[in-house]
């Protein structure tokens, strides 16, 4: 699993960065921590005038200081180990001492980048070939990030994989994720019980109906979820709800718990949300938002 | 021993009340049978009469038989006590109320998930079968561990016989009991409140309780809007609650009712 966190020196970023510590921890994930930031040619020289460096640099070592404070220094999968100078073939028939750190099980990667954020943010996904993009956000209200307004919404409606919006300190009581495809990955059944771990809540399963009944197909996959989920102790709730009546159940549901949505294809969900509408139930939601794609 | 009616359909909701009846046996004392009917068609007639019409009922039951067969045998693990289930064709409604009242079943037990609009439940309550049945009747919403159950009460007038009915069922259970008095208020004014602040009602039921030697652990009254209450109300491994028949939709008693996402137990009024 490889987790982007997109940070900028907001306080919601410090708590998005915690969250990914817990869940990088249950999950060894890699991850990459991403900073954008204005343009500059020598990152080591102060960026204005008023001699200041770039705002993010110290922020983003504080970040990877604080993912890193998560773990036992011994038990950490991030932690570089052993640092010596050794001859590492560079090609063919080449061999340089180069000073190699060995240990680190598993990748923390910390980027600044330049230039739109929005875009910046999604090309760093794709080229890490991103399982998540996890980033924090202002729990009331819309979502401002620094010089950008609405970054995670925007950046939810145009992502390609799943996308975590982490709401600034709220009390996850219940995820709630909503069901109506036929195809569900195992990955995001995975991802569900990643996130009812690391926030030791409830889960609530919303299967969704034609206002009489389930498809057969997902109530048989309803069944299989919650047999899964129940294999893991983990307390799991159904709740059928109308295809009409699914807009009303998301408002009302998203004032109190973290909504996680799969975003297939073929989902109602991704006809009422469709790319570049997502934003509206980001907005409206005071706590977390998963969108599973 | 307790003689209790499980209706099973080849689906979701009666796999949950298949699992959960089972949890039931191993605390309370009780034989578990198990019903299905089949349906002829939506207007509940069968083609032709005599030899047609039951050479086309057995083609039916045994499509039926087949289907159940697989539901017990994908929950033989957590039940492996139940027998063979009654097949049955017909009027679902009919079918199951009259095995009700032919073999005087003590207790009926049916899921029916969870959910969000409370018209599902309503329909239900207002339902020929609910409206005849002659026992209590569980409805399983969802699977949940039954460690502890909750009866809410009313008032007073009706303390001594829902005491009875609940004594009848739960006679020698192990199960830890609360009782619970619910006041309705507009939301956001949720408030608990225990065993010192309960009011005339609670104290005649816990009384009643404790002579028939049920020591309720909690008595509390619970203030809120019905959705509130019935969030609370979830941490219960069933809740238990008298019900009129006559109930309407929008009163909070109903609302309560349908908010509350664990098994509820109705003795009817």
């Amino acid at each position: 699993m490889r987790i982007l966190v997109a940070v900028d020196q907001h306080p919601y970023s410090a708590h998005a960065v915690k969250d990914v510590a817990k869940l990088a921890g249950n999950t060894w994930a890699d991850v990459t921590l991403v900073g954008v930031g204005p343009k500059v040619t020598d990152i080591g020289q102060p960026s204005n005038k008023a001699g200041k460096k770039h705002p993010l640099t110290e922020e983003l070592r504080n970040y990877r200081r604080n993912f890193l404070d998560h773990f036992e220094k011994a038990e950490s999968p991030y932690e570089k180990r052993e640092c010596n100078y050794e001859f590492v073939e560079v090609k063919r028939g080449v061999w340089e001492e180069l000073y190699v750190c060995r240990g680190a099980r598993k990748d923390l990667k910390i980027l600044l980048r330049s230039g739109n954020p929005v875009k910046e943010i999604l090309a760093q996904s794709q080229e890490d070939d991103s399982d998540l993009i996890a980033m924090g956000c202002y729990k009331a209200g819309d979502c401002q990030w620094e010089g950008a307004v609405n970054l995670p919404q925007k950046v939810a409606n145009s992502a390609a994989c799943s996308v975590l919006v982490i709401k600034e300190e709220k009390k996850i009581r219940k995820i709630a994720c909503c069901l109506d495809q036929e195809n569900i990955s195992q990955k995001s059944v995975e991802m569900i019980n990643q996130m009812v771990t690391l926030y030791q809540t409830e889960l609530e399963i919303v299967g969704l109906t034609d206002g009489t009944k389930l498809k057969p197909m997902v109530e048989k996959n309803l069944n299989a979820i919650l047999k899964y989920y129940n294999a893991r102790q983990i307390k799991a709730w159904i709740k059928l709800v109308d295809a009409v009546s699914l807009a009303s159940f998301i408002s009302q549901e998203a004032r109190r718990s973290m909504m996680a949505l799969w975003m297939g294809e073929h989902s109602l969900l991704s006809k009422m949300f469709p790319r570049g509408k997502v934003d509206k139930l980001i907005q409206g939601s005071e706590s977390s938002v998963l969108l599973l794609r | 021993m307790l003689r209790t009616l499980v209706y099973l359909d080849a689906d979701l909701a009666s796999s949950i009340a298949l699992r959960y009846a089972c949890q039931l046996t191993q605390v309370i004392d009780m034989k578990l049978h198990a019903v299905h009917v089949e349906e002829p068609d939506h207007d509940g007639h069968a083609p032709g009469t005599g030899w047609v019409r039951r050479t086309w009922e057995s083609a039916m039951l045994k499509t039926g038989e087949f289907e159940i067969a697989q539901l017990i045998k994908a929950e033989k693990s957590s039940c492996p006590m139940l027998g063979a289930p009654k097949m049955l064709v017909g009027d679902r409604e009919n079918e199951i109320l009259r095995e009700i009242q032919r073999e005087s079943y003590d207790l009926f037990v049916e899921g029916s998930l969870h959910s969000f609009t409370a018209k599902k439940l309503y329909d239900k309550i207002h339902s020929r079968l609910y409206r005849h049945i002659p026992c209590p009747v569980i409805v399983v919403k969802n699977l949940v561990n039954l460690e502890k159950i909750a009866l809410i009460v009313r008032d007073e007038i009706e303390s001594k016989k829902l005491v009875s009915m609940f004594l009848k069922i739960f006679s020698g259970a192990k199960l830890n009991l609360d009782l619970i008095y619910c006041e309705f208020q507009e939301p956001g004014k949720l408030s608990s409140k225990g065993k010192a602040d309960v009011n005339g009602t609670l104290n005649a039921f816990e009384k009643i309780l404790i002579e028939q030697n049920w020591h309720p652990e909690d008595c509390r009254k619970i203030q809120g809007a019905p959705e509130e209450i019935g969030d609370v109300l979830r941490d219960y491994g069933m809740v238990a609650s008298p019900l009129h028949h006559s109930i309407s939709k929008k009163s909070n008693w109903f609302q309560l009712l349908s908010h509350i996402p664990s098994p509820i137990l109705i003795f009817w009024q």
